[in-house]
């Protein structure tokens, strides 16, 4: 007696999460800029992260593709259990996992490339297509993000001629390009205008169909719209998570509360 | 159900002028709350006394009331377009919203008792009022609770007052018995009688109204809704 709002989400609490954090904590060097972390990424849903600047979300989204691997003095402890197996271990071939853990970031990033080699570029480091088959291949997913109509008759035109909604559509082509799991996307539309924006939402409730989404977004009005769980972080934990309609409507936490209804100061 | 109960936030909005919409907000639903129950005192005076000043005030005091109700609907989707209200402050807006809906229909009951309550038939009645007396005096205070409960944000006030009005139902029933056996007794008893059963069913719905505000104060605090079927007194059968 809780909620008011039912879930009419099918049942997938059963499936096996996408990811599944187990007591995560990560160090810049000296500061502990995640502690304790568990958290569930549920197959096939959107997670929605939010929270105010350096509560660690993006830091969390960072070592799901192990990208803190770039820099020195960066550590995590705990466990990332992604298909079986923790990421965080030595083991793990990181070009291997970030093929399967796409990431889309904040501000377009096509290749100084055309159109066409952006989308190419990764399936040809994972894939031996013929010309034909990447032909297919790029026309698909140009369709998937809903660029193909705008950018057919110049696939060999730079990227950044493009329009900045229609770059980050690029880059999501190219990250689903090569057929990951799980996409990562941070702050996707932060630089994009209100019809580019929702293109994007769009496409993220098209894309969850067959893959798992974790958008940080420091809009609160895109989680509710796009997320079906969000998680709420605040200095480095985890403090609430929970569907978005129990989040945005009825949150548990005083501090969830105060964050969202614009009362942190 | 109420153990995971979210106490009312005293921490202030960042954006001020937020914060001072908000509370715009609950001060036209305050006023509105104290109007109603004026009319509702002055309706239910009106019968039992046969005081025609108070007759006369219910019914005039319904544009005013009606004026709030506009005001607040202004205010609320203006809130929504332009501050997109979330959680607790979400709820509170929906609330609002709600309640002056209700507070307004309670007025148009009260003012609906007024208008009767000055007719020759009810003046020269021979019955007793005893009966609707009662039932006017709980209405009435579980009415000054419910607003006490909208006013300092209180869901157990809201709880305890959304209970009570079983009492009024029960009420309602045996009034509704007594005044069919007048009316079986004596035809000429049939005028009065028609004119107080439906002062006992505005009665009545102005219970039913302040129970609906009841669970808009309880879930705009805590989040939690109270159970769909509310315990309900009397049977007519």
């Amino acid at each position: 007696m809780n909620t008011v709002l039912m879930d009419n989400r099918p049942a997938q609490a059963q499936m096996a999460p996408a990811i599944a954090i187990r007591n995560l904590d990560f160090w810049y060097g000296e500061n502990h800029a995640l502690r304790g972390i568990s958290l569930d990424f549920p197959t096939r849903q959107v997670t929605g992260m939010i929270g105010p600047s350096g509560c660690g979300k993006s830091t969390l989204l960072r070592i799901l593709n192990r990208m803190y691997d770039l820099y020195p003095g960066q550590r995590a402890m705990g466990e990332v259990l992604f298909d079986g197996r923790n990421i965080l271990s030595p083991g793990i071939d990181v070009n291997v996992l970030r093929s399967r853990i796409g990431m889309v970031f904040q501000k377009p990033t096509p290749f100084p490339m055309s159109i066409y080699d952006n989308i190419a570029f990764g399936m040809r480091l994972h894939e031996r297509l013929s010309r034909a088959e990447m032909d297919q291949r790029v026309e698909n997913v140009l369709r998937r993000v809903a660029l193909w109509g705008e950018v057919k008759d110049r696939l060999n035109a730079s990227a950044a001629a493009l329009s900045g909604g229609q770059q980050q559509r690029l880059c999501i082509a190219r990250t689903i390009a090569t057929r990951p799991e799980i996409i990562l996307l941070d702050e996707p539309t932060s630089a994009l205008d209100p019809i580019s924006t929702a293109r994007i939402e769009e496409l993220l409730d098209e894309l969850k169909q067959e893959f798992s989404i974790a958008i940080v977004t420091h809009n609160l009005q895109q989680a509710a719209r796009c997320a079906d769980r969000v998680a709420f972080f605040y200095m480095g934990e985890l403090v609430e998570v929970d569907t978005a309609d129990k989040m945005f409507t009825a949150p548990h936490e005083k501090r969830t509360q105060d964050y969202i209804t614009g009362r942190f100061g | 159900m109420t153990k995971d109960v979210m106490m009312p936030q005293e921490s202030m909005h960042t954006v001020q002028s937020y914060e001072q919409e908000l509370e715009q907000l609950r001060s036209l639903i305050n006023k509105m709350g104290g109007m109603v129950e004026r009319q509702v005192a002055q309706a239910i005076t009106a019968v039992v006394e046969h005081d025609e000043v108070a007759a006369l005030d219910a019914p005039e005091m319904d544009p005013h009331v009606d004026e709030l109700e506009r005001q607040t609907e202004a205010l609320v989707i203006r809130l929504l377009a332009l501050r997109a209200p979330m959680a607790g402050d979400l709820r509170e807006v929906v609330a609002a919203l709600k309640m002056s809906g209700d507070l307004e229909r309670i007025g148009d009951c009260a003012a609906s008792i007024a208008r009767r309550a000055m007719r020759n038939e009810l003046l020269s009645c021979p019955i007793s009022l005893t009966g609707l007396h009662s039932m006017g005096r709980l209405v009435q205070e579980n009415l000054r609770r419910t607003i006490d409960a909208m006013d300092q944000r209180d869901p157990e006030l809201a709880r305890i007052v959304w209970q009570s009005d079983t009492a009024v139902d029960e009420l309602y029933v045996s009034l509704f018995r007594e005044l069919v056996t007048y009316m079986m007794e004596d035809p000429r008893n049939i005028g009065p009688c028609t004119h107080l059963l439906f002062i006992a069913k505005n009665l009545e719905r102005i219970g039913d109204h302040a129970t609906n505000i009841s669970e808009r104060v309880y879930y705009s605090v805590t989040g939690s809704i109270l159970p769909i079927i509310r315990p309900r007194g009397g049977t007519f059968d």
